[in-house]
C-alpha cells in the first residue's frame, strides 16, 4: 500500500524561497569575509521585499554582490542569476544546496579590513519600482576569473545559481 | 522538561515573517507569568531581530535552535525549510510551564560564520545570551523516582 501527501504551491512560494536562499547566502558570505553587515541587517526587509517582488513578477535576472576593497579593487564579485521555468514544469521540490555552499565558502578569497559591499539587481524585463532601490552602475568583471557554482536553490517556477568572480 | 517547537520558514514564510512568528511565540509564553512583562520579552526579541533574520534565511535555525528558558519552560525552537515546511503542522500556542517564572533568558545559537553578529546582538539586551543553554531538567529529576523501592522491599520480606 502507498500513501501520498499533496501540497499546493504558488509563484509566491517560489519567490519567498529563492529570496531567502539568496539573502541567506549573501549574509553568510559577508560574515565569512568579515565585511560589516550592519547595513545588510538594517535594510533586510527592503531587500527581501524587492527581490521577492521581482522574482514573483519574473523581471529579476540576477542579484549581484560586489566587494569594494579599500585599494579600489572590486573583488570578489558574486552573481546570483535566476532562471525561470514555465509554471509546473520545474522541480516540484523547494531545495537549497547549503552543505555544498558551506564547503565552497571556505574557498572564497579573503578581503582586507575596511572592505565594503554593494548590492545590485539586473533585469530581464520591465520591473515594478521598489522602495530603497535606485539606478546604479556595476563594476566591470573584466580581468577577473570566474567559477560557476551551479544550482544554489530551486523551486517549481524558478531556480537560483551562483557565479563567483575573483582575482 | 525539554520541549521543542518547529516553525515553518521558507517557502511558507519569508525570514522576516518567520522571525515575527518566533517572537510572538516567545513573548506569548513569557507573558504567561504575572511577574514578567511581555514588553520586556518584546524588547529582547526586537534586539535580536536583525540577526534572527540572517539565521533563518541561511538555514542555521534548522539545526541550531533558539532556546527559551523561563521557569519550568525549556524549549528549543527550530525552523523547517523547503518542501517539508509546506506540510508542517505547527503548534504556536504558548509553551506551558512559564506561569510561575520569575526570570527568562533567550539563548541565541551561534553557528559559523555568524558568531560575531550573534554576540553583538546578544550584548544589546540582558535577556539575550549567546552562551550554550543550560542542560534541561529531566522529568525524573523533578518528580523523584518512579519506583518505590521501600515498598518493593516490604513486599518481599518473609512473613
Amino acid at each position: 500500500m502507498t500513501s501520498t501527501y499533496t501540497y499546493t504551491y504558488s509563484r509566491t512560494h517560489t519567490a519567498t524561497h529563492l529570496t531567502d536562499v539568496i539573502l541567506g547566502t549573501i549574509s553568510d558570505i559577508l560574515a565569512d569575509l568579515k565585511v560589516n553587515t550592519d547595513r545588510l541587517r538594517r535594510e533586510w526587509v527592503e531587500n527581501e521585499n524587492a527581490i521577492k517582488a521581482w522574482i514573483e513578477e519574473g523581471s529579476l535576472d540576477a542579484v549581484v554582490l560586489e566587494c569594494h576593497q579599500p585599494s579600489g579593487t572590486v573583488a570578489p564579485v558574486i552573481e546570483f542569476p535566476v532562471s525561470y521555468t514555465t509554471a509546473g514544469e520545474g522541480n516540484a521540490e523547494f531545495t537549497a544546496s547549503r552543505a555544498r555552499l558551506a564547503r565552497f565558502r571556505a574557498k572564497v578569497d579573503r578581503v582586507p579590513a575596511g572592505t565594503t559591499y554593494r548590492l545590485f539587481c539586473t533585469f530581464r524585463a520591465p520591473r515594478t519600482e521598489q522602495p530603497g532601490w535606485g539606478p546604479g552602475q556595476r563594476a566591470s568583471t573584466d580581468g577577473l576569473r570566474g567559477i560557476t557554482f551551479g544550482n544554489l536553490g530551486s523551486a517549481p517556477h524558478a531556480s537560483a545559481g551562483m557565479r563567483y568572480h575573483y582575482i | 522538561m525539554l520541549r521543542t517547537r518547529q516553525v515553518a520558514a521558507s517557502p511558507v514564510r519569508s525570514a522576516s515573517a518567520t522571525w515575527t512568528v518566533i517572537a510572538n511565540l516567545v513573548a506569548d509564553t513569557v507573558a504567561q507569568s504575572s511577574l514578567l512583562p511581555r514588553a520586556e520579552a518584546e524588547q529582547a526579541l526586537s534586539a535580536a531581530e536583525t540577526v534572527g533574520r540572517m539565521l533563518i534565511a541561511a538555514g542555521h535555525l534548522e539545526g541550531h535552535p533558539i532556546t527559551l528558558v523561563a521557569g519550568n519552560v525549556h524549549c528549543e525552537i527550530t525552523t523547517v525549510f523547503g518542501t517539508a515546511a509546506l506540510t508542517l503542522e505547527e503548534n504556536l500556542n504558548p509553551i506551558p510551564g512559564a506561569a510561575s517564572a520569575t526570570s527568562f533568558t533567550i539563548y541565541l545559537p551561534s553557528p559559523a560564520p555568524l558568531q560575531d553578529q550573534v554576540k553583538a546582538a546578544a550584548s544589546t539586551h540582558a535577556r539575550l545570551s549567546d552562551a550554550a543553554p543550560p542542560v534541561p531538567q529531566t522529568a525524573a529529576a523533578s518528580v523523584g523516582p518512579l519506583i518505590d523501592r521501600a515498598a518493593l522491599q516490604r513486599a518481599v520480606t518473609p512473613r
